[in-house]
This record gives C-alpha cells, structure tokens and sequence, in this order.
C-alpha cells in the first residue's frame, strides 16, 4: 500500500534520511521505532507529500507521488488522515469546528451530514458532549483523541500519528493505544511514529527501528526482539529488562 | 553561509511565494468570511492607532511650520502646507508605518506560531492551501482597508493643523480651510492615495513570507516578527521615496 525505495533526504544540508526503503501494509499498524532526531517524523511528512525526497520513490497505492504538485497530491491526501505530534488544532475554533471544517474541505456534505459526522467520531474517540469546547479547555489526551476524531473524521484509509502518546500519562496513553488498536477493526492501515517501546510493543504488527537516517531493523516483534544488532539491543534494554514482556510477545 | 547569499536566496523564495499569492488572488471570494474577518482586524480595529497618529503628526507640523511661517508674517499658509504634507507624504507615511508595525507584527507572528504548532502542515495535509485560506484574505484585507486608514489620517492630521494654526497661530477658520482646498490638487491626491494599496501590499505580503517561513522554536519567532516589521517599515519608506521622486516627477 505504501512504497518507500532509496528515499532520501536532507534538510538545509544535514542528512535527514538516507536511501530508506519500507514497505507498509493494508490493514495494520506498522510502527517505526527510533531515537530522537532519528528521522521519524520525515518519513510521515514524506508519505503525506509535505515533504518531497531529493532522491529515491515514493508509492502510495500504485501511484508515485514523490514529484507531484500539491494539487496533483490532493487524491492521494483524500485517503490519509495525520495525528500531529502536537495534535495541530486551530485555538480560534471549537472542537466541533475544528473537526468540521476539514470534512467540509474533504467531503461534499450538507451541514446535518457534517454534524452527525462530527458527532460519530467524536463518540469514537469517547468525547460526546464536547463540540463547543475549544482547545484550550481540553486536557493533553482530550486533545489528542480531537485529533484522532479530525484524522478520521473522512475514513481515510491510512492514518498517520506522529509521537501519539508523548507527553500525556498512563491513563490517556492506553485510552490512545487502545483507540489505535479500534482502527484495526475498520481496517484501517496506521502508521505510527514513536519513541517508547512499550507503545510499540503494544499497537505494533511490524516494527521498523531507526537510527541515524537509516533503517537498522525490520520485521515483526519477535523478528525485532530476536534481533542481534547492537543498536538494537541498546534501544531494547529496557524492554530486555522486562523478562515477562519478552516471554509474552518470543512465544 | 555567506550573508549576501541568504538574501539571494530569501528574495527568490519570497519571489516564488509573490508568484503563488498573485496566481490564486481571486480565491479570497471563497474565504470572503477570512477576509472580512481580516477587514476588521487590520482596518475597524487600527481607526484609533491611526486617528492619533494622523492627528499629532498633523500638530507637530502645524507648531513646527507655524513659527517658521510667523516670522514672515505667513501663518495664512499653515493650512496649504499642512494639507500638503499631510496629503502627499506624511498621512501615507505614518499610515504605512503603524501598518507596518500593527499588522506586520500581527500576520507575522500567528502564522509563525502556526507554522510552529503544526497548524500550516495540517491544513496542507487535509488539501487546504496555506496561501489560499490564510495569506490571500490578509492581503486582500490590506489592500481595501489602507486607503481609508489613509485617509482618515490625513483628515485627523490636517484637523490637528486646524486647531494649532486656530488657538495658537489665531489664523481664521476660513482662511484656513480655504487654503487647504486651494491648494489641494488632483495629482496630490491620485499620489497620496495610490501609495497606501502599494503600502498594503508589501507590507502584508512580506509580513505573512516570515510567519510562513518561522522555524527555530520561540526565539525564531521572535526574530522573524522583528524582522516582518523591519522589513515592511524599510519597504515602506523606500516605496515613499521612489513615488516622491520618480511618479511624482513622470506626472
């Protein structure tokens, strides 16, 4: 479904990405996995056409889309919602607005088709009842789950979430995972950036760690857990030290 | 890299943005909401900001013109110079420059702090163009409102003539007024005011280029709406000094 071969880029002449190739299936969650300034977020604004590779190709549901203008990209953007790191909501607007102006811009519907819409995936992510709250008055994970709610607000067939659970507490971490993991039953291909192994581990079906620019490993849990690259090993010492955890996931 | 090459390459960049803003100016009829909203952001809410600045500008030449000319015995002639000066540089001028600095400041800084939260590559990411939603209404916006902004300063300003030529130079109202439509001409009012749609739009275009191209956290910010507010207020100043010299002297 999505297609990376050689892709690489560089951002005011520091290497960012460096010939990455990844290959993203329909219908689950892959997880790419890495340190800070690792690279993550690059491969999302590439996948979405915010960014363009200064060399390699970029394929998304058979159509190349590493050179197209951002008019040729808005098709390929009709099929993809993104979960920004930090959620991207517009202060001046209330929830309901915020989710509503962008199916608006998306989907030719008359206002009671967007309001019910709204309130679908508002009672998705379980926050019913607070459309004409404005961002500021939601805690980090209410904002979050409204980006949730904004990203899927079209059904896109591909979600994009940018660190999904950076910054919030336990609790509303497990309530995002948990919502990431819903999207498996709309099947609904996810794409997750994130730097804690624990979420990976949990919402995972193909990890992809990286490091420097580059991809170090890919495969599976156990591919990834198995794995004898020091780095690795390294990144995973913390999951290493939950022996439970490795048991779970090796058998 | 060198100085003189970042400014190459900031022109060509804002060069190719000039391109995009003037290719989709006619989009603003599909924002028209954005842009009245702008309308009255940049224009409704400046009236005060430029009454006092038209109205003092308009006392400092008064008093400063008024001694000169009593020495002559001349003071009759405050009002044609001080509708002159008003007309022709200084309403436009100050009009420009507490433009440059109110709406610089303001375009500047929300659309870096957007471009900071992830709000421009959301709207990007849902196929809603940056230039077209958020930068078109503010220079359309400019460009309806500076002209009466202007002259609502160059009335505020030859009012404040009145006054000091009236209590402290004891030139009669008639004498005054009289002196101010005498000496008023076509062409000073098609220079005075054909300056503030060019004023309009460089200041409001220059100041939504460095919001767009914010980048460096907070203290880029900062810096990038300094240097909004610098830039526009050069341009504005040069502009002045190329329709005083040039236009004035071709009509």
């Amino acid at each position: 479904m999505i297609d990376l071969r050689d892709v690489s880029f560089a951002l005011e002449n520091k290497i960012i990405l460096n010939k990455i190739s990844l290959q993203i299936n329909e219908g689950i969650t892959s997880v790419i996995l890495g340190p800070s300034g690792a690279g993550k977020s690059s491969i999302l604004k590439i996948i979405l056409g915010l960014w363009k590779p200064d060399s390699g190709e970029v394929i998304i549901d058979g159509h190349k889309t590493g050179k197209l203008s951002e008019n040729e990209m808005l098709p390929i953007r009709q099929k993809m919602g993104m979960v920004f790191q930090g959620n991207a909501l517009f202060d001046s607007l209330t929830v309901e607005e915020n989710i509503a102006y962008f199916i608006s811009q998306k989907k030719h519907l008359d206002e009671i088709e967007i309001r019910e819409r709204v309130e679908k995936v508002l009672s998705f992510v379980n926050l019913s009842g607070t459309e004409k709250l404005y961002p500021e008055e939601l805690s980090g994970g209410m904002k979050k789950r409204v980006a949730i709610a904004r990203a899927l607000s079209f059904w896109p067939q591909i979600v994009l979430f940018d660190e999904p659970t950076t910054g919030l507490d336990p609790i509303n971490s497990k309530t995002i995972l948990e919502l990431i993991n819903k999207l498996k039953e709309i099947k609904t291909t996810s794409v997750v950036v994130t730097h804690i192994l624990n979420d990976a581990l949990f919402i995972g079906d193909k990890l992809t760690v990286i490091n420097d620019g580059s991809i170090v490993e890919t495969g599976t849990i156990k591919d990834i857990l198995n794995s004898t690259d020091k780095f690795v090993n390294n990144f995973f010492y913390e999951v290493y030290k939950d022996v439970d955890l490795i048991n779970k996931h090796i058998q | 890299m060198s100085f003189l090459k970042k400014i190459i390459i900031k022109l060509q960049e804002y060069t190719f943005f000039q391109v995009d803003v003037i290719k989709h100016i006619d989009s603003f009829k599909d924002n028209w909401q954005d842009t009245l909203k702008e309308m009255y952001l940049i224009g409704t809410k400046a009236f005060l900001l430029i009454v006092l600045g038209g109205l003092f500008t308009g006392i400092i030449l008064a008093i400063e013109i008024g001694h000169q000319l009593e020495l002559f015995g001349a003071t009759t002639l405050i009002g044609r110079t001080v509708a002159l000066g008003m007309v022709r540089e200084l309403g436009p001028v100050i009009t420009g420059l507490l433009l440059a600095a109110r709406t610089g400041a303001k375009n500047s800084s929300e659309l870096g702090a957007m471009q900071l939260s992830e709000q421009i590559d959301a709207l990007r990411a849902f196929g809603i163009s940056p230039i077209q939603k958020l930068v078109i209404p503010r220079i359309v916006a400019s460009l309806f409102m500076f002209l009466p902004l202007t002259l609502i300063a160059d009335t505020s300003g030859i009012l404040g003539g009145f006054l000091i030529s009236n209590f402290t130079f004891n030139v009669d109202i008639s004498f005054f007024w009289t002196s101010v439509f005498n000496a008023l001409k076509m062409k000073d009012l098609f220079v005075g005011f054909l300056k503030p749609f060019f004023f309009a739009y460089f200041i409001s275009s220059i100041s939504c280029y460095y919001g767009l191209t914010t980048k460096g956290g907070t203290s880029g910010l900062g810096m990038n709406t300094i240097n909004a507010v610098v830039v526009s207020s050069a341009v504005v100043l040069v502009l002045d000094f190329i329709f005083t010299k040039v236009v004035w002297e071709l009509l």
